[in-house]
């Protein structure tokens, strides 16, 4: 039913601020037990956003502490990791997470990477008691709406870093504005995103490298940082 | 002579203003044809009009060129220097010397200094006791500017003013402060389109701005509609 799809996707949005109630509106529509949104590897701290259970609390925090499972997979492959019956026919096995999960009530992991253009956020981990299937239709829209989690995400990261970096970067900021939105006009050329994406992915790499929006948006219109899109994948390029 | 001549192009800049402001319009258009105007108009060598933004901050939204440099002494005079001030006051202010600025106006001078800016007035956009605004006009030799042309700015400023409150898609509104938000995003969306036109054309943000200028011209299209289309991958040029 794409108006329940819809009406999640609404949902999320407003929960903008209120970060960790983001699972709530995966709950009514997807046919899980629980679920977590987490961020982790190279850009964000691993750092659980919102979780609907204790079990999957736990998930997330072996994951981050083992440096393995269905979440980081997803991650690094940029692409959903599905184990329908994870204790009696897994499709891979982890050492140490499988091995840590023998004793929980598990029946199915799934893991969706969250990620926007190049930036690479973290991932929504559901699980189910019993073993279980994701339709096809919960499939698509499990992947549209983590693209909605991911600007809210990383727009939170972006929100929690300028509060102690605000007073510095105001004094740059008259004369930021008219490159950064050059900038972001390239970006969401280069990648065939939205506006406020481009400018989400400028600001999320401008956070990652620790540097200025001005200093980046500089980058990008000289050419020396480009986001454009490679023959099969995504990626910034220096050179 | 040079002053009938110049008389000539005045009638004429204000009776293609009018013309425009009677049959609709793009309002950074509006402004960009009126800088390019007293560019041509007075002895200047550059022009850009700022207008407030929400937090009462200044904002380049026309200029005669495109190149940063420019931008950028026109945002530090919108700091601490005469765009400010003229702001502030709601009245022209005249530098007719860079090298008097006070201390307070430091960068601002260095940076007018260094790209060969000598003069500097800036004239008032107001509305009634309201100050949206300033005109700025740059001069390469130091001078005053006579008193008839700072007569004939403060006319296109008050043109500009006139064009910014009346555009026809919030001529309903009576808040000042959505005008002036609409006129500065589209001077966002301009932006974002020479980033557009930069990337797909591999040109710099001044040729963008001209192959962007160009399309919305020969095809008789708003300049902010077809920045808007390209910025939302609608159109290609």
């Amino acid at each position: 039913m794409p108006d329940r799809f819809s009406g999640a996707e609404e949902t999320l949005t407003a929960l903008a601020g209120t970060e960790s109630r983001l699972y709530e509106p995966f709950l009514g529509l997807l046919p899980v037990d629980g679920l977590s949104i987490s961020t982790f590897g190279d850009f964000l701290p691993a750092e659980t956003i919102s979780a609907s259970d204790a079990q999957s609390l736990r998930l997330d925090e072996l994951q981050f502490d083992l440096g393995e499972g269905p979440c980081w997979d997803a991650l690094e492959t940029g692409k959903p990791v599905f184990e329908p019956n994870i204790r009696e026919r897994p499709n891979r096995i982890w050492p140490a997470f499988s091995e840590a999960i023998i004793a929980d009530e598990l029946g199915a992991l799934f893991a969706f990477p969250l990620s926007l253009g190049p930036l690479r956020i973290g991932a929504i981990d559901l699980y189910t008691s019993r073993p279980s299937h994701l339709s096809d239709l919960d499939i698509r829209r499990t992947s549209g709406l983590a693209t909605v989690v991911s600007r809210l995400v990383l727009s939170r990261a972006i929100r929690l870093s300028q509060s102690d970096s605000e007073v510095d970067t105001d004094t740059r900021r008259q004369f930021s504005r008219r490159e950064v939105h050059q900038a972001t006009g390239m970006v969401l050329s280069q990648l065939g995103i939205s506006a406020l994406d481009a400018r989400l992915v400028i600001q999320g790499h401008t956070f990652a490298v620790g540097r200025s929006m001005q200093e980046i948006a500089e980058e990008i219109i000289d050419r020396r940082l480009s986001f454009a899109v490679n023959e099969h994948q995504i990626e910034e390029s220096h050179d | 002579m040079i002053d009938e001549t110049r008389e000539d192009r005045l009638i004429d800049t204000f009776a293609t203003l009018a013309d425009t402001l009677v049959a609709g319009y793009d309002v950074v258009d509006l402004l960009q044809t009126l800088v390019e105007s007293c560019a041509s108009l007075f002895d200047i060598a550059a022009a850009g009009i700022l207008l407030a933004d929400a937090d009462g901050e200044l904002e380049v939204v026309a200029s005669t060129s495109e190149a940063s440099r420019l931008v950028e002494v026109m945002q530090l005079s919108a700091r601490a220097g005469p765009c400010v001030e003229c702001f502030t006051t709601g009245s022209v202010v005249s530098l007719p010397d860079v090298e008097d600025s006070p201390p307070a106006w430091q960068r601002f001078r260095d940076s007018a200094r260094e790209q060969g800016f000598a003069a500097v007035h800036a004239i008032p956009l107001r509305l009634r006791k309201t100050t949206i605004g300033a005109l700025n006009l740059l001069s390469s030799v130091p001078g005053a500017l006579r008193q008839q042309d700072v007569r004939a700015a403060q006319a296109l400023a008050d043109v500009a003013t006139i064009g910014i409150l009346q555009e026809r898609t919030v001529r309903e509104s009576n808040s000042v402060r959505e005008h002036l938000t609409i006129a500065l995003n589209s001077r966002v969306v301009i932006e974002q389109a020479k980033g557009v036109i930069a990337h797909s054309h591999a040109v710099s943000m001044e040729e963008a701005f001209t192959l962007l200028r160009n399309h919305a011209r020969s095809n008789h299209l708003m300049l902010s509609q077809v920045a808007q289309s390209l910025v939302d991958q609608t159109l290609v040029i």
